[in-house]
C-alpha cells in the first residue's frame, strides 16, 4: 500500500490530470453562448493527445543532448521570432502558419532558453561578471523580440527565468540586483523606442483602468465569476457569468474564473494542490539529481510554471494586473502546451538519468 | 544550492497561500456580495459621453462646443415588452412608433449596451419620462453631450459634423475601440481633426435593479477630454457671408493675402447636422463645399492672368490700344464682345475694368495658349492649394491640345477649370505682390489645459516674380473696375476696393446651373488686408459684387453693418456681364 511512486510517475500522471481539468473546464465553456468555443474544445483535445504522443516519444531521450541541441534551437527560434514581424499574423502577430496549425514561437523560446541557459552555466563560474552578463546577453535577444511582438506576458517569464537560473546556478547577488536596477533605470530609453500602438499597449497592460470599459472591466467581472462561486461552486455546467459571456477570453486567460464559479473554493483548493504537488515533484527531481545541468533545467521548468500560475490566478483574483499568461495544462493553446508537455518529458527522463548514478 | 532551492520553494508556498487567502476572502467572506451580482447579472457600464475639443474662431469665440444634455437611452438587454413601451413613449414625447419599434429590433446587444433613442430632451419630456419609469423598463433619461454649432448652416461646410460610427469604421479603426451610437467627425474639421478633437471615454460601473434603473457606483474612471481648435477664421466675416449667401447657391471665401489665412469659408447651400438624412435628399448638392471643391471656369477674372502674361512678356505696353468694335472675326467664326457696338479704343487701363473680350481675345492670341497656360501654372491654378479641409479638388489646368484655343483661354472660357479657392489665391498675389502662401484654416490646436500643442504658422508656397510696372498698372485696374467698370457695385466707402468681375458657363455636371457670377477682390487696395471671393450659381457677376461689398462694409466698419448699399451707385449693374463663348452660345449671340 504505501509503496511509493517515482515523482517522475507523479509528474506524468499529474499532467495528465490538469490537462483533464482543462478539457472539462472548456466543455463547459462549449455549452455557453458563444459557438467557437466547440471548435476550442474539440482542438485542445488534439493537442492535449498531441502533448501525451511528445511526451513518449521524448521520455527516453537523454536530457544531456539538449545541451548540444540547444545552440542550434536557440538560433532557428530567433530567426523565427524575426520571421514573426513579417509573415505573423493572428492577434498582435504572434503567430506563424506552418501547413495546417499556427504556432508561436515564443512559447517555445521558454522551453529553449531554459535548456539553453543551464547548459550555459553549468559549464562556467557564473560568479564572474562575464559569465553572468554573457547569460544576460542570451536573455535579450529573444527578450526584445518578444517585447516588441508585443508579448509582455511571455517577455517578462523570460526575464523571470533568467534571474531564476542564474540565482539557482549561484550568481552573486550584487550581480542580480544591480542587472534589476539598470533594467529600471534603462526602461525610459526603451520606452522612447517603442511605436506609440505599443506604448499604448503597454500602459494599459500597466494600469488597465486605462481602458476602463475593456480590461478593467474585465477584473470586477473576473471578481464577481470566482466570489460568485462561492465554497462549493454552482456545479458543473451551470455557471452563469461565464456561459453569458460576461467575461471574454475566458477559454484562455480567464479559464480560472470558470473552475472557480462552477466548482467554488473547493476546485480551487484541489487545483491549487495539484499545482503545488506538481512542482513538489520537481524539487524532489532536483535533489535527488546530483548532476548540476539537470538541476539548473528543473529550476527553470520550475520558475516558468510557478510564475504563469501565480500571475494567471493573482491576475483572475485581482490581487495582479492584468497579463496575458496561460494557465499551465488549463488554458487552451496548442503551443503553450506542448511546451508543457516537453518539459515533463524531459524532467522525466531527468529523473529517471539521475538515479542511474 | 540546496539553500536556494529551499528559498525557492519558501517562496512558492508563500505565494500558493497568498492565491488560497485572496479566493477565502472573495469565495467566502465576499460571496454574499458577489453572488448577488452575479445572479442577477446587473453590472453595467455607463459612459460619461466623451467631451469633444471645442472649436473657436481666431478672437476666441466659439464655432462649435459640446454642452451637456439629456437623451432617452435604452438598454436592448433590459428592454421588456417593446411594443408597450414603444407605445407609451409615442404618446409621452410624440415619437413616430414605427421608428420606435424599428430602432428596438435593430439594437441587439449584450447587458452594457446603451443606444440613444432621442437628443436634447426638453426638461417638459425629462419629468413625464420620469413619472413613467416604472412601466418604461429598460428606457431612462441619461445625462449625455451635445454638439452645437452656433453659426449652424453658415459653418456646416467648414466645420462638418458628427454622426454615429458606422459599422466600416469600426471595422477599419479596431484600434480606437469604437462602439455602435459613438461620435464620429464625418465631414469638414470635425473629420480631418477627429482622433485629436476626440477625448477618452470615462465611464462608471453601476449595480442596476430589475427594471435596468441605476442603483448604485461601482467604480469609476475619469475621462480625458479632446484637444480644441483655434481656427484662423473670423466668425464676424464669416456669420456675414453665411448671411449673404442665404438662400443662394454659391460660395465666399475670405483669405488674409499677407499669410494665407482663411478668414471666411461658406458654401451654400448648407445642410443641418441635426438632419443629414434631409440634406442628402435635397436638390444643389448641398454636401458640395463649392469653395474647394466647386470645379468652375475661371471667366473673366482670368484676364487678370492674360494681362500679366502680356505685359511681362513684353507683348503689350501700357498705352497700346485695340478697337473693340464688339465683335470680331476668327476662321469664319464670330466672337462678340458683351457690350453691343463696342467699347471702342480701348488700352489695358480700360480694357480690364470694362472686361473688353475682344480686347483680351487678341492679346490671348498673341500671348499664344502655350504662354496662358504656363502663366496659369506659374499662378498655381488648376492644382490643389493644400488647405486644411477634406474633399479639396484641383480643378483642371488643360494641355495645349484641349485648351479650347487662347482667344477662349485668355477671357477665362477654355478648358482650364479653377476652384473658388484658386481664384483668391490668384487675387491675393496680385495684392501681396507675388507670394503664393498656403491657404490654411487651423491655427492652433490647444490640449485640455490649454497648452500649445501645435501651431500651424504660414507658409510660403512660391514666389511668382512679377515686375513692379505690372503690378501698378494691374492694381490700377483692379481698382478702376470697381471705381467705374464692371465691379461697381462691390464700391463701399470705408474702403477702396479692388477687384475683377467674371461670369461663365459651368461645364461641371455637378452643377445644375448653367451659369455662374464671380467676383475676385481685396480691400483696402492700398494696404490690402482681405482678398475676398464670391460665387454664385445661376447669377450675375454683378450680383456677386455686390455681396463683395456688403461683407467687406461689415469688415471694415463692424457697426454699420445695418447699413444698407443703397448710396452706393451701380452703373453696370449688369447681368450678365458678358457672354459665355463657347460654340453654341456664339451662334445664338449671332443671330440676335
Amino acid at each position: 500500500m504505501d509503496e511509493k511512486i517515482s515523482p517522475r510517475m507523479v509528474l506524468f500522471i499529474e499532467s495528465l490530470l490538469l490537462s483533464l481539468i482543462g478539457l472539462l473546464l472548456l466543455f463547459s465553456a462549449s455549452k455557453g453562448v458563444v459557438i467557437r468555443f466547440q471548435a476550442v474544445f474539440l482542438k485542445q483535445l488534439v493537442w492535449v493527445a498531441g502533448g501525451i504522443f511528445l511526451f513518449f516519444g521524448f521520455r527516453n531521450f537523454d536530457y544531456r543532448h539538449w545541451r548540444k541541441l540547444s545552440l542550434f534551437l536557440y538560433f532557428f527560434f530567433i530567426i523565427l521570432l524575426i520571421l514573426v514581424f513579417f509573415v505573423g499574423h493572428g492577434r498582435a502577430g504572434r503567430w506563424i502558419r506552418i501547413g495546417f496549425f499556427n504556432f508561436q514561437p515564443s512559447e517555445f523560446m521558454k522551453f529553449v532558453l531554459i535548456v539553453g541557459l543551464a547548459g550555459y552555466f553549468s559549464e562556467r563560474q557564473v560568479e564572474r561578471f562575464s559569465v553572468f552578463f554573457g547569460g544576460l546577453c542570451i536573455t535579450m535577444v529573444p527578450f526584445l523580440l518578444v517585447l516588441l511582438q508585443p508579448n509582455l506576458g511571455t517577455a517578462f517569464l523570460l526575464l523571470i527565468i533568467f534571474f531564476s537560473i542564474a540565482y539557482l546556478a549561484g550568481a552573486k547577488r550584487a550581480h542580480l540586483f544591480s542587472v534589476l536596477t539598470t533594467g529600471l533605470l534603462a526602461s525610459p530609453f526603451f520606452w522612447m523606442m517603442l511605436k506609440d500602438y505599443q506604448k499604448q499597449r503597454i500602459l494599459i497592460f500597466l494600469n488597465p483602468w486605462k481602458d476602463p470599459l475593456g480590461k478593467g472591466y474585465n477584473i470586477l467581472q473576473s471578481k464577481i465569476t470566482i466570489g460568485s462561486g462561492g465554497i462549493i461552486g454552482k456545479g458543473f455546467l451551470r455557471g452563469t457569468q461565464t456561459k453569458l459571456a460576461f467575461l471574454p477570453e475566458y477559454h484562455t486567460d480567464f479559464i480560472f474564473c470558470l473552475l472557480a464559479e462552477e466548482f467554488g473554493l473547493i476546485g480551487v483548493l484541489a487545483l491549487l494542490v495539484l499545482y503545488y504537488i506538481f512542482l513538489k515533484q520537481i524539487y524532489n527531481i532536483m535533489i535527488t539529481t546530483k548532476d548540476h545541468y539537470g538541476r539548473l533545467i528543473g529550476g527553470g521548468v520550475t520558475a516558468l510554471f510557478f510564475t504563469q500560475i501565480f500571475v494567471n490566478i493573482g491576475m483572475a483574483s485581482g490581487i495582479l494586473p492584468v497579463a496575458g499568461i496561460p494557465l499551465p495544462f488549463l488554458s487552451y493553446g496548442g503551443s503553450a502546451l506542448l511546451v508543457s508537455f516537453f518539459c515533463v518529458a524531459i524532467l522525466y527522463n531527468l529523473s529517471k538519468n539521475s538515479t542511474l548514478f | 544550492m540546496e539553500d536556494r532551492l529551499r528559498i525557492f520553494q519558501k517562496v512558492i508556498r508563500a505565494a500558493l497561500f497568498l492565491l488560497v487567502l485572496q479566493c477565502l476572502y472573495l469565495q467566502v467572506i465576499r460571496f454574499p456580495h458577489y453572488r448577488r451580482l452575479s445572479e442577477r447579472n446587473c453590472i453595467r457600464i455607463v459612459e460619461f459621453g466623451i467631451p469633444r475639443g471645442e472649436i473657436t474662431d481666431r478672437n476666441g469665440r466659439t464655432l462649435a462646443i459640446d454642452r451637456t444634455c439629456f437623451n432617452l437611452v435604452f438598454s436592448p438587454y433590459d428592454l421588456k415588452n417593446p411594443r408597450r413601451v414603444a407605445e407609451l413613449l409615442t404618446r409621452l414625447i410624440g415619437a413616430d412608433l414605427q421608428l420606435l419599434l424599428e430602432e428596438f429590433s435593430s439594437r441587439k446587444g449584450n447587458p452594457f449596451d446603451r443606444f440613444v433613442l432621442k437628443r436634447n430632451l426638453t426638461q417638459e419630456e425629462i419629468s413625464k419620462i420620469e413619472e413613467y419609469a416604472f412601466q418604461l423598463p429598460g428606457v431612462f433619461v441619461q445625462a449625455g453631450i451635445d454638439r452645437t454649432y452656433p453659426l449652424g448652416t453658415g459653418s456646416c461646410h467648414l466645420l462638418g459634423y458628427l454622426g454615429e460610427v458606422s459599422q466600416e469604421q469600426i471595422d477599419s479603426m479596431k484600434e480606437e475601440r469604437f462602439k455602435p451610437g459613438d461620435r464620429i467627425g464625418q465631414y469638414g474639421l470635425e473629420k480631418l481633426y477627429d482622433v485629436l478633437l476626440r477625448g477618452k471615454a470615462g465611464g462608471y460601473q453601476v449595480e442596476v435593479d430589475a427594471l435596468g434603473h441605476q442603483r448604485r457606483v461601482l467604480g469609476k474612471t475619469e475621462m480625458t477630454p479632446g484637444n480644441s481648435l483655434i481656427l484662423t477664421i473670423d466668425q464676424s466675416i464669416q456669420e456675414a457671408a453665411a448671411q449673404e449667401l442665404e438662400g443662394k447657391a454659391g460660395s465666399v471665401v475670405a483669405m488674409d493675402p499677407r499669410s494665407g489665412e482663411i478668414l471666411a469659408l461658406v458654401s451654400s447651400p448648407g445642410f443641418d447636422s441635426y438632419n443629414i438624412a434631409k440634406a442628402l435628399r435635397a436638390p444643389r448638392q448641398p454636401f458640395l463645399n463649392r469653395v474647394v471643391a466647386g470645379q468652375y471656369p475661371p471667366g473673366s477674372i482670368f484676364k487678370i492672368v492674360t494681362e500679366t502674361a502680356g505685359l511681362e512678356l513684353g507683348l503689350i505696353g501700357e498705352h497700346d490700344r485695340v478697337e473693340c468694335s464688339g465683335e470680331m472675326t476668327l476662321r469664319d467664326r464670330v466672337f462678340h464682345c458683351w457690350k453691343e457696338g463696342g467699347h471702342g479704343w480701348v488700352d489695358v487701363n480700360l480694357a480690364l475694368p470694362y472686361s473688353c473680350n475682344i480686347f483680351f481675345g487678341t492679346l490671348g492670341m498673341n500671348v499664344g495658349a502655350r504662354n496662358l497656360l504656363d502663366y496659369a501654372k506659374l499662378f498655381d491654378l488648376g492644382k490643389k492649394t493644400g488647405i486644411d479641409i477634406p474633399g479639396e479638388k484641383p480643378g483642371h489646368l488643360p494641355s495645349v491640345e484641349e485648351s479650347g484655343g487662347s482667344l477662349n483661354l485668355a477671357i477665362g472660357q477654355g478648358a482650364l477649370l479653377t476652384t473658388p479657392l484658386q481664384m483668391c489665391q490668384l487675387i491675393a498675389v496680385v495684392a501681396n505682390g507675388g507670394n503664393i502662401w498656403k491657404p490654411f484654416v487651423v491655427k492652433k490646436i490647444l490640449d485640455p489645459n490649454g497648452k500649445i500643442v501645435k501651431e500651424f504658422s504660414q507658409e510660403l508656397k512660391k514666389t511668382v516674380f512679377i515686375s513692379e510696372e505690372t503690378l501698378a498698372i494691374l492694381r490700377k485696374g483692379l481698382k478702376n473696375v470697381v471705381i467705374f467698370g464692371t465691379g461697381a457695385s462691390s464700391r463701399i466707402s470705408e474702403a477702396v476696393v479692388a477687384g475683377k468681375t467674371g461670369t461663365a458657363q459651368t461645364a461641371h455636371r455637378d452643377f445644375q446651373s448653367a451659369t455662374y457670377g464671380g467676383f475676385a477682390c481685396y480691400a483696402d487696395a492700398e494696404r490690402p488686408t482681405i482678398a475676398l471671393v464670391v460665387f454664385l450659381d445661376n447669377a450675375g457677376s454683378g450680383q456677386a459684387a455686390r455681396i463683395a461689398g456688403r461683407i467687406l462694409r461689415k469688415v471694415f466698419n463692424p457697426e454699420s453693418a445695418e447699413a444698407t448699399s443703397s448710396e452706393t451707385t451701380v452703373e453696370f449693374d449688369d447681368l450678365p456681364d458678358e457672354p459665355v463663348l463657347v460654340a453654341p452660345v456664339v451662334e445664338e449671340r449671332g443671330a440676335i
